[in-house]
């Protein structure tokens, strides 16, 4: 069973006069032990579908879904305290800016400390609990690769490396000992080094500790270095999700075909500045969002069905919604495709 | 190819203090040397605070280097000319959000350029301002806009726009890429093809997505520590980094890319 269960899940912001649909009929799966890549542009509603898991939105907006489950249990129909419990331990976020999440007036010793749940420590003197805390928070650093905690403890945010503020950002999100830790956009601007190393240790946390990770993200190179399976999102619409070697592999929604394309890495024989394949257009705004697949304005094999927004459909565990799928599954021989 | 911009021998040192209490530390940029000729693409790369983006500002001029000169070649105008200067190179950089004024719209942000370095008369900027917004992918009606209500992607263009309308030889730029979508990064990465081959355009930038320089660089400079470490043809240094640093870099990236090419 899924340990996080998004089903169809609509988010309505308020902005003047109308209503705008955010989120159109988002659905997600996270099982325990998975790693999944939630893939999408700026704007896509990435955050959004974060926000409305941990229920820190607006008393203004709306949501509506089948469900939000976390291990079998209703999310959306919890007592506030229920909820809180799940987010304080089970379920940890990493937001996007580091350096904004941290306090700035604050040394990183203490605020380490403060994201250590109390039933952590065992009562004694406060001496004691403050030596144990200590503890905790030395062995935490050490758990995310940092291993001179000494020369970070006494430091406030701003005078850290960039690549060790997101490795503390990780360590204090692990203090409650969560189930699903969820990363937004955690290795934006990093160079490839540094990069390689959040993954790494993503990687790692899921293998020994069966950590389940979402990792929010539009970087493909890290999504295919870390995720088994992935879904990608446009403009608060589900497109695509399924295995990650599947969608690369085999795309069957066009707006995955063009964000495969978009990375020059992708591409083997690629001649040095030849142009890229890319979308016309750019992602439209909530106000102007076109009716039926939102993707159709810019959407090269659009027709005229597409103002009707197209159904997820099945095949195996690869998901889709378009009315005209890429490589269009023949049932009968798996080996045959039809393009369409 | 023919040179445009030479840069000999420069250096800027600074001093600053990594934090409140810490005794001061000294930063040295440079001595550096590297031309650039028309056309041509120059990738910066290297760990953060290597001092990319002083190289970048020195360019433009925003940071005068004690040592050592930059100079302008194949026109034969006065380069000691803040003015032309202005003109010869542009820049674009790395937050167009702060950057662009939520007050103005973006027909006037765009005249502001013309009017400080051009005798042009309104209507002849009204053309160039809908010619230059063509060019990098906007509509007319864009003149009427302002920030918030354009999304990141017409925001760079914009930028990018702001940068072009004065017809420059060199473009430098300050990770164009990074706070782009891929689908918007792509049709930028077309947008600076077109215009090399088209107008010549000489384009230095600085960026951590190793892809994209791979793909639209002629040659790469690698920074440490305020010091070039490396500089060569970019097939070459990535075919065969020399320096610690940019093997760290390449390895790094051609994991990643080959990790994905397994997996799939
Ligand atoms: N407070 C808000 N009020 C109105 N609209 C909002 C608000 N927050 C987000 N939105 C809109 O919701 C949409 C989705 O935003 P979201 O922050 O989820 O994007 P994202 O996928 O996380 O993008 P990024 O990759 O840039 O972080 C955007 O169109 C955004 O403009
Ligand atoms: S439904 Fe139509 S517009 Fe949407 S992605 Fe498929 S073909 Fe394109
Ligand atoms: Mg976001």
């Amino acid at each position: 069973m899924a340990l996080l269960e998004i089903k169809n899940l609509s988010l309505y912001i308020p902005t003047g006069t109308e209503q705008v649909k955010a989120l159109d009929k988002v659905s997600l799966t996270l099982a325990a032990g998975e790693i999944k890549a939630l893939v999408g542009e700026s704007g896509s509603g990435k955050s959004l579908i974060i926000r409305s898991i941990i229920g820190a939105l607006p008393e203004t907006w709306s949501v509506k879904a089948d469900r939000i489950t976390y291990d079998g249990q209703d999310l959306l129909n919890m007592s506030r305290n229920q909820r809180r419990q799940i987010m304080r331990r089970d379920i940890a976020v990493v937001f996007q800016e580091p350096t904004s999440a941290l306090d700035p007036s604050v040394k990183i010793s203490a605020q380490i400390q403060e994201s250590i749940p109390d039933e952590f420590i065992d009562k004694g003197f406060i001496w004691q609990r403050w030596k144990q805390r200590q503890q905790i928070s030395i062995s935490l650093m050490h758990k995310v690769g940092i291993k001179d905690h000494e020369r970070y403890l006494d430091c406030y945010p701003h005078e850290l490396p960039t690549d060790i503020s997101q490795k503390l950002m990780i360590a204090m999100a692990l203090a409650s000992e969560p189930k699903i830790l969820i990363t937004d956009d955690s290795t934006r601007g990093m160079e490839s080094t540094t990069k390689t190393q959040i993954l790494r240790l993503l990687s790692k946390l899921n293998k020994t500790k069966n950590l389940a990770v979402l990792f929010v993200s539009h970087d493909l190179l890290a999504v295919t270095n870390m995720a088994e399976t992935m879904t990608v999102l446009y403009c608060g619409q589900t497109v695509e999700s399924g295995k990650v070697k599947s969608l690369m592999k085999k795309p069957l929604h066009p707006y995955t075909k063009a964000l495969l394309d978009s990375a020059p890495s992708f591409q083997v024989s690629l001649p040095p500045k030849s142009e890229l394949i890319a979308l016309k257009g750019t992602i439209p705004t909530l106000q102007h969002l076109p009716i039926g697949c939102r993707l159709g304005p810019r959407c090269p094999n659009a027709k005229k069905e597409c103002v009707v927004t197209p159904i997820p459909r099945k095949i195996h565990e690869h998901q889709y919604s378009c009315h005209f799928p890429l490589h269009f599954p023949n049932v009968k021989g798996p080996d045959k495709e039809v393009h369409l | 190819m023919t040179p445009i911009l030479q840069a000999e021998n420069i250096e800027y040192t600074f001093k600053f203090r990594p934090s409140f209490f810490a005794a001061k530390s000294i930063f040295e940029l440079g001595p550096l040397s590297f031309s650039l000729n028309t056309g041509e693409t120059i990738a910066i790369i290297g760990n953060n605070g290597s001092g990319k983006s002083l190289i970048a500002k020195t360019l433009v001029g925003a940071i005068q280097p004690q040592k050592g000169q930059i100079s302008l070649l194949g026109s034969n105008e006065n380069h000691a000319n803040k003015k032309t200067r202005t003109k010869t190179i542009r820049m674009i950089f790395q937050h167009n959000q702060s950057i662009m004024n939520p007050a103005l719209s973006v027909g006037s942000m765009l005249h502001l350029p013309l009017n400080l370095n051009t005798s042009l008369g309104y209507s002849a900027r009204r053309a160039k301002i809908e010619q230059t917004l063509l060019q990098v992918g906007l509509l007319p009606e864009h003149y009427h806009f302002y920030r918030d209500m354009m999304s990141d992607g017409q925001q760079q263009r914009v930028a990018i726009a702001r940068a072009l309308i004065l017809d420059p030889k060199i473009v430098v730029a300050d990770e164009p890429f990074a706070a782009l979508d891929p689908s918007v990064r792509s049709q930028t990465v077309n947008l600076i093809l077109k215009l090399q081959k088209e107008l010549g355009l000489a384009f230095i930038f600085i960026s951590h997505n190793m892809g994209i320089v791979r793909h639209i660089s002629d040659k790469v400079i690698v920074m440490d520590k305020g010091k070039l470490v490396e500089h060569g043809n970019t097939q070459e240094v990535f075919k065969d980094p020399q320096h610690p640093v940019t093997k760290k870099l390449v390895d790094a990236h051609f994991n990643l890319v080959s990790k994905h090419f397994e997996s799939t």
